[in-house]
């Protein structure tokens, strides 16, 4: 392992350092995320003035965008965590990134669901062909490549380092999704939400979907500090910490 | 040349890989034949109606291409990883992405090559304007390549596994689909008269590229897929 | 010896450069004689595991120059993985390991190592001497050998141009132990050589390893314990089970 990375992160990826540590979180992450997402669903269904335009379909926005942000921040993630579980082999690396894909494979998911369920009201169609979308949907493609792979390999943490390659080379795509109302005009509204500069976005309207992100994210957390943990306990059935765990348990 | 130099070992690998796929030339045959049966059966599907074969043959042989290259994709390491000459490159004093190259290089000359020369043919069969058809032929000159290196990156991703015949369809195929729009959009706007160049010239600007990371992807991923 | 295999045939590498010509000529700096008392090669606490399993270590060994050594384990031992991680086919978890003193990485490991394994690599459509040919494409030859001598030496005059697949599989062995000989790698990695052969094939293969050895070289020989056909007493690894 290099040597400039710092002494915590070292710690922390030990797998048994890393159990507890994920153990404490948890329950934290996933009460203020529970928290949070009555207080962004009440914000945004009840207290948001409707759209002058869209009326009370636009709501939908805050199911939606949280969610679409959550694929790509997600992708982002894995991508980060991936490049060190090519390089430096970590194992916890590697976790985070395969445990991480099928959380974002179902934030995709909702984002399609959710994008074609306002699509019809708005533009009067279930589906278009529209730049965006076609990219969340190869972004769900490249979700389930990456955990098809993972589960091709016999070895498992080969498997992980494969898939994790697999996601540096459709990070590529991330930007293609990114930019892609930039590139092909299509009928998609432009952005709304910027993060420097004025929103056009309505203040009323737009603290309830900041709360929303917030809330996946740390569902996110809790969700990925559970399934690590998981893995970390099946990948090291054999080590002592395990198996002293698992003897505290039947004491 | 001088034995081991390498020159004489990329001249090597490639005469190799191209003796091979001659000594099987009924295996070559194969894609060229599976794309012919699927163009012919869009008119079934659709009609004999000229102009609404004309309006799709462009994309119709286009992504009947592409499927035909996933279907030849498997072979180009599954026999070397089979014999255990892949390990004998992979061992080799020489540059492997430079090696690879060279059997990416075989693998295009021996699987696309032969679809380009076809595709004229499917394309009159669904009634393509003459003018149209130039520049799908260009525009497979330039994504074939490109398709190829690709694919080479995500087969080598799954030499290690058992199956792979669909899990290649589903990692290849999202990220062809920048590769079949621009193409596409090439054809359709010849058809339609404006002017078709950009596109090409984007696919050409991403195969410039590409040709110089794939291999270097390729040897990446296929240390880690043979690392057992 | 009964072998077919003139046994001074193969000389001591590293002297003479021949000019280019029918034979190859190239010769590597990884042939030239070592003259110091470095081992060729030396593992310290090599381990590898697999999912986080032992498979074996930590193996503390070195090889000197014209030593070959045996490597023996029942199956599963490891034995051949042992040899993969030699090759810098796979990465070992722990410890290190020295080519002439110096760290041994992969690349520095490529071309000076020559790996046979159970796959021979060698392609079945194609004839052996069009096998040897793209080994020596890739490697390079020692001194003095081209692909068609070193097929008679092996014993394969006659069949340099029938396809691989037609082959039997000692014959096969034979097309496999010809690469060892036109290959200028100094280290051998040999998984089972002797597997298939004949007596007589069994006797080329350790008249070859010793011309290895004499030449400067050394050589790493796995067997599944029962019986070794390698002569002498070489040294021994005990792979534990």
């Amino acid at each position: 392992m290099a040597n400039w990375i710092p002494h915590w992160m070292q710690r922390l990826s030990s797998p048994p350092t890393f159990y507890r540590f994920a153990g404490v979180l948890r329950p934290w992450c996933m009460a203020l995320s529970l928290i949070l997402l009555i207080i962004g669903l009440y914000g945004g269904l009840v207290m948001a003035p409707p759209d002058y335009q869209q009326g009370d379909a636009f709501r939908i926005i805050y199911i939606h965008v949280p969610s679409a942000w959550m694929s790509l921040f997600i992708y982002g993630v894995m991508a980060v965590s991936g490049f060190i579980a090519v390089i430096w082999r970590i194992k916890l690396a590697e976790s985070v990134a395969m445990q991480s894909a099928p959380i974002g494979a179902a934030f995709t998911f909702i984002t399609l669901v959710t994008g074609s369920l306002w699509g019809y009201p708005t533009w009067g169609t279930w589906w278009t062909w529209d730049a965006r979308l076609t990219s969340e949907l190869v972004l769900l493609f490249l979700y389930l490549g990456v955990i098809g792979l993972y589960h091709a390999f016999e070895d498992r943490r080969q498997g992980a380092r494969a898939a994790a390659f697999l996601v540096l080379v459709g990070v590529v795509n991330l930007p293609i999704v990114h930019y892609s109302v930039q590139w092909w005009h299509t009928l998609h509204q432009g952005t709304t939400v910027r993060l420097f500069g004025k929103s056009s976005i309505e203040a009323d309207m737009l603290w309830p979907l900041l709360v929303m992100t917030l809330s996946t994210k740390l569902y996110w957390v809790a969700s990925l500090c559970g399934r690590v943990r998981t893995d970390m306990l099946s990948l090291e059935s054999g080590k002592h910490w395990v198996r002293d765990l698992a003897m505290e348990d039947e004491a | 040349m001088k034995p081991g130099s390498v020159s004489a070992a990329a001249a090597a690998v490639l005469r190799r890989d191209l003796v091979l796929a001659w000594r099987s030339r009924g295996d070559m045959a194969m894609p060229v034949l599976y794309a012919l049966i699927v163009a012919t059966l869009f008119p079934f599907a659709l009609g004999p109606d000229s102009a609404l074969l004309a309006r799709i043959a462009g994309g119709v042989v286009l992504v009947t291409v592409l499927l035909s290259m996933l279907l030849a994709l498997d072979a180009l390491f599954r026999p070397d990883l089979e014999d255990g000459s892949l390990e004998q490159l992979m061992l080799a004093p020489q540059p492997l992405a430079l090696m690879l190259s060279m059997k990416i290089l075989a693998h295009w000359l021996t699987t696309a090559l032969p679809l380009i020369v076809i595709a004229p043919l499917l394309a009159s069969m669904l009634h393509l304007p003459g003018h149209a058809i130039a520049v799908l032929v260009l525009a497979l000159v330039v994504a074939t390549p490109l398709l190829s290196l690709l694919g080479s990156v995500l087969v080598a991703l799954t030499a290690g596994t058992r199956r792979s015949g669909m899990l290649l369809a589903l990692m290849l195929l999202p990220l062809c689909v920048p590769v079949v729009i621009f193409a596409a959009g090439a054809v359709s706007a010849a058809q339609a008269n404006l002017p078709w160049v950009a596109p090409i010239a984007w696919l050409g600007a991403a195969l410039a590229l590409i040709l110089v990371l794939a291999p270097l992807a390729c040897a990446a991923a296929l240390r880690i897929a043979v690392d057992a | 010896m009964d072998t077919g295999f003139p046994s001074r045939d193969l000389q001591p590498h590293g002297q003479v450069i021949q000019p280019l010509g029918q034979s190859c000529a190239l010769l590597p700096d990884s042939m030239m004689p070592n003259t110091t008392n470095t081992a060729l090669l030396e593992a310290r606490g090599l381990t590898f595991l697999r999912q986080d399993e032992r498979v074996f270590g930590p193996l503390d060994f070195s090889l000197a120059h014209g030593e070959v050594m045996l490597v023996e384990g029942d199956n599963g031992s490891g034995k051949t993985t042992l040899l993969r991680v030699l090759a810098g086919l796979l990465r070992a978890d722990e410890g290190n390991l020295y080519l002439d003193g110096e760290p041994l990485d992969r690349d520095r490991a490529r071309g000076r190592m020559l790996f046979m394994a159970h796959h021979l690599g060698l392609k079945a459509d194609l004839s052996p001497l069009e096998n040897l040919r793209i080994a020596s494409g890739l490697y390079g030859c020692r001194p003095r050998t081209t692909p068609a001598n070193v097929l008679q030496k092996v014993g394969l005059q006659g069949y340099e141009d029938e396809p691989v697949r037609q082959l039997s599989a000692g014959q096969k062995k034979r097309a496999a132990l010809a690469r060892m000989l036109l290959i200028p790698a100094q280290m051998w990695l040999l998984d089972e050589p002797f597997a298939n052969l004949d007596r007589e094939g069994i006797a080329l293969v350790n008249g070859l390893i010793e011309e290895h050895a004499e030449a400067g070289g050394a050589a790493l020989v796995t067997s599944h314990g029962a019986v070794t056909f390698l002569h002498g007493t070489p040294r021994r690894i005990r792979m534990p089970a």
